[in-house]
C-alpha cells in the first residue's frame, strides 16, 4: 500500500485500518452522500436497478468469502439466495418483522450450505464444486416437489410488506433506501471479515492447505465455515430480495446466476471485497446498458426475438470471464490499485 | 417380477446411453487435466450441428453427420486454441473457472445462431423396440449401448495400451511433469477436446435421434456428471459401470418411490449418489486416488 509522506503508525491496528487520511475519509463520505442522493436525482428504473445491484453485491460478498478468501469454488450462490428468500417468506406469512425474517434467512441458507459443504473434509479444488453443483440444481426440484402449504409448490410465495414504526416500506424509494442499509452492513462485515483471525485463516487455507493444517490452522472446518460464512451472505441477500420483489419463485434462483455472481467476483477481483464491489458496478452497469441498447435494437428489429439481450447478455459475460482469467486474473481491483498508485506519485513513473 | 426385471433392463440401457456423455467427461479429464462443465453446451451444439446438416439443409444423413462431426473437431480444435492453450500450468481453479465461463458462452453463442425454438431431430436410429423373451428393448436404446461399450473398449485400449494414450496420462497428473518430460500438452489438450466434442455428438444422436432438441438439452451434461464421478475421473471404463448403477438406480426409483415423492427421488438420485461419493470415495469407483507428499 502506499500511503502519503508523514503518515506513521503507532500499533498494528491503526496499520489495520482502511481509512487513514482524512480525504480517504471524506471520499468515503461523498460516496456515502451520492448513494443517499442518487434516487432524488435519477429516474425511478436507476433506483430499481441500483436496488437489484445492493441485493446481487450482498451474495457477490459472500462468494468473496467462500471463493476468494478459502478458494473454494461456489456454483450454488444463488440457490443459498433462494433458501434464504423462502425462509424470509415463510418468516414473513408467520408475521415475523423483518429484522428476525432477515437474520433468519441468511442462517437458514447457512445451515443448509453446511449439508454440501460436509465432502470439503475429504476432497479438494474441483469436486467440492460439484457438491455446489448438486446443491443448485437439487434446489427447485425440491422446492416444487414439497407440500404447497410450506414453500407455496409450483406457483411461488407471496411476501408480506415490510413495516417499520407503523409505516409501510412500499414505494421503490423506500426499499432503496432499506436495502442500502443492508448493504452498508454488510459491507462492514466483508470488509472486517477479512483482516479478522476467521478471515486470515481461510487466506491460508487457500494458499496452502498442507502448511495451513502444519500452521494449527483446522482446514476443514475453515473450509466448512467458509460455506457457512459466504451463504449467511447470500441467505440475507435471498431475504432482501424477497422482500423487494415480494414474490418468491425458484425461476429467481438458477444456475445461470450463480454463474453470474461468480463471474461478477472473478472480474472484479478475488482477493478483496473491492474486487466484488467493482464486479459487481462492472457487470451491472454493462448489463444495464446493453438493456438499454438492447431494447432500442428491438424496437428496431422486432423480428429477432427477446431472447437476444439475455444470449448476448450471456454472450458477453463468458467472454468478460474468460478475459479476466487470460489477462488479469487479479481482476479489476488490481487494476485500480494500479490507477490509484499512478496517481497518488504523479508525474513520477514509479516510487 | 418381469415387470421389474423389465425397468432394470430400461435403467441399464439409459444409464449405458448417458455412461456415454461421461466419457466424453472422463475423456477430457483423462487426457487433459481439464474438468469440462460445460460439456452439456457442447454436446448441444453438437446436436444442433447434426440438425443444421441433416434437415436443416436437406442432406441425407450419410453425408450431413459426418460434416457436422467436422465442425465439432473444428469448434474444440478453436476452443483449445483461444481459451484453454493460454492456460496451460494455470491453477485447477482458474480451469474451472474457465469452463465455467464457457458455459454460459457456449450457451448464450448456441441460443444466438440457432435461437431457442424447440427442433425435430433427424431419425437417425430405428425407432420401436425389440422383444427378447417376455422383454422389450427400444431399439435406439440398445444400439446405443451396444455404441457405447464398444466405443468405451475401444478408448480403454487407446489410453491403457497406446504409447500416444499412456501420454496423456502424465498430462491427466500434471501439466509441468508432462512439459518436463517432453509430453506436449498442447496437442493432448487438441486431442481432449477434439475427443470430448465428437463422443459428445455421438451421444446426442443417440440420445436425441426422432426426438426434439432445444436449449434445454444442454441439461443432458449435468445429468451425466454424477455418472462420470461415480465411475472415477480418470477411468473410461468406471463410467460404464457407473451409468449403469445410476441408470438401473434412477429406473427403479422413478417406479417404486417416485409415486410417493412426487417424481422427485428419481431426478435427485443421481446427485445424492455424487455427493455420497464425495464423502466416503471422492476418487469414484475406478478413479486414481491422489497421494499427497510434501
Amino acid at each position: 500500500m502506499l500511503l502519503p509522506t508523514g503518515v506513521r503508525f503507532e500499533s498494528f491496528a491503526t496499520e489495520g485500518r482502511y481509512i487513514h487520511t482524512w480525504p480517504q475519509a471524506m471520499w468515503l463520505a461523498a460516496l456515502l452522500l451520492a448513494l443517499v442522493v442518487v434516487p432524488h436525482v435519477m429516474s425511478l428504473y436507476v433506483t430499481g436497478a441500483l436496488t437489484v445491484m445492493f441485493i446481487t453485491l450482498m451474495a457477490v460478498y459472500g462468494l468473496q468469502v467462500t471463493v476468494g478468501m478459502a478458494g473454494q469454488i461456489n456454483v450454488a450462490q444463488s440457490a443459498f439466495m433462494g433458501v434464504g428468500a423462502y425462509a424470509a417468506a415463510r418468516l414473513s406469512g408467520m408475521d415475523a418483522p423483518f429484522w428476525l425474517a432477515i437474520p433468519a434467512a441468511g442462517l437458514a441458507a447457512a445451515i443448509v450450505s453446511i449439508a454440501f459443504a460436509l465432502p470439503a473434509i475429504r476432497v479438494k479444488g474441483f469436486y467440492l464444486a460439484l457438491t455446489t453443483l448438486a446443491a443448485q440444481v437439487m434446489f427447485p426440484i425440491i422446492v416444487l416437489a414439497l407440500p404447497s402449504e410450506w414453500l407455496g409448490g409450483t406457483s411461488g410465495m407471496a411476501v408480506e410488506p415490510i413495516e417499520i414504526a407503523g409505516r409501510m416500506l412500499s414505494t421503490p424509494l423506500d426499499m432503496y433506501y432499506f436495502t442500502l442499509a443492508g448493504v452498508l452492513i454488510c459491507s462492514v462485515g466483508a470488509f472486517n471479515l477479512q483482516r479478522s483471525r476467521f478471515g486470515r485463516a481461510l487466506c491460508a487455507v487457500r494458499d496452502n492447505e498442507l502448511a495451513a493444517e502444519v500452521t494449527g490452522v483446522n482446514v476443514s472446518y475453515y473450509k466448512v465455515m467458509a460455506f457457512f460464512a459466504g451463504s449467511l451472505f447470500a441467505g440475507v441477500a435471498g431475504g432482501f430480495f424477497a422482500y423487494y420483489i415480494r414474490y418468491v419463485t425458484t425461476e429467481n434462483f438458477n444456475l445461470l446466476l450463480s454463474i453470474w455472481y461468480l463471474g461478477m467476483l472473478i472480474v472484479g477481483g478475488l482477493s478483496s471485497p473491492l474486487g466484488a464491489i467493482l464486479g459487481t458496478v462492472f457487470i451491472t452497469g454493462i448489463q444495464e446498458a446493453f438493456h438499454a441498447f438492447g431494447g432500442a435494437l428491438l424496437a428496431a428489429f422486432p423480428n429477432l426475438g427477446g431472447g437476444l439481450v439475455f444470449a448476448t447478455s450471456n454472450v458477453i459475460l463468458g467472454i468478460c470471464i474468460l478475459l479476466a482469467l487470460i489477462f488479469e486474473p487479479r481482476g479489476l481491483a488490481h487494476r485500480w490499485s494500479v490507477l490509484k498508485a499512478a496517481y497518488r506519485i504523479w508525474p513520477f513513473p514509479h516510487s | 417380477m418381469i415387470d421389474a426385471l423389465q425397468v432394470m433392463i430400461n435403467g441399464l440401457l439409459v444409464g449405458l446411453v448417458y455412461s456415454l456423455v461421461a466419457v466424453s467427461f472422463v475423456v477430457i479429464y483423462r487426457s487433459s487435466r481439464i474438468v469440462n462443465l460445460a460439456q452439456g453446451e457442447i454436446l448441444l451444439i453438437g446436436a444442433l450441428f447434426i440438425w443444421t446438416f441433416t434437415l436443416g439443409v436437406k442432406l441425407p444423413w450419410g453425408i450431413g453427420v459426418p460434416i457436422a462431426l467436422i465442425c465439432c473437431v473444428g469448434m474444440a480444435l478453436i476452443l483449445e486454441r483461444a481459451l484453454f492453450r493460454p492456460l496451460i500450468g494455470e491453477s485447477p481453479f482458474t480451469v474451472f473457472m474457465a469452463s465455467i465461463a464457457l458455459l454460459i458462452l457456449l450457451r448464450g453463442v448456441a441460443q444466438l445462431a440457432w435461437g431457442a425454438e424447440t427442433r425435430p431431430f433427424p431419425q437417425l436410429l430405428p425407432s420401436g423396440a425389440w422383444s427378447v423373451g417376455p422383454f422389450l428393448a427400444t431399439k435406439r436404446l440398445l444400439i446405443g449401448a451396444v455404441l457405447t461399450v464398444s466405443l468405451v473398449e475401444l478408448l480403454h485400449w487407446f489410453f491403457m495400451h497406446t504409447r500416444q494414450g499412456l501420454r496423456l496420462a502424465a498430462v491427466a497428473e500434471d501439466h509441468y511433469t508432462a512439459l518436463s518430460l517432453g509430453v506436449s500438452v498442447r496437442q493432448a489438450v487438441a486431442v481432449a477436446w477434439i475427443m470430448g466434442a465428437v463422443l459428445s455428438a455421438i451421444a446426442s444422436v443417440v440420445l436425441l435421434s426422432d426426438q426434439i432438441v432445444s436449449l434445454t438439452a444442454a441439461g443432458i451434461g449435468l445429468r451425466a456428471l454424477p455418472i462420470a464421478l461415480l465411475g472415477g475421473m480418470q477411468s473410461v471404463r468406471g463410467a460404464l459401470l457407473a451409468g449403469a448403477i445410476i441408470g438401473v438406480g434412477e429406473a427403479l426409483a422413478s417406479v417404486y418411490v417416485d409415486p410417493f415423492t412426487k417424481g422427485v427421488s428419481s431426478q435427485i438420485l443421481p446427485f445424492v449418489i455424487m455427493i455420497g461419493v464425495l464423502l466416503f470415495r471422492p476418487q469414484g469407483l475406478f478413479g486414481w486416488k491422489v497421494i499427497e507428499r510434501l
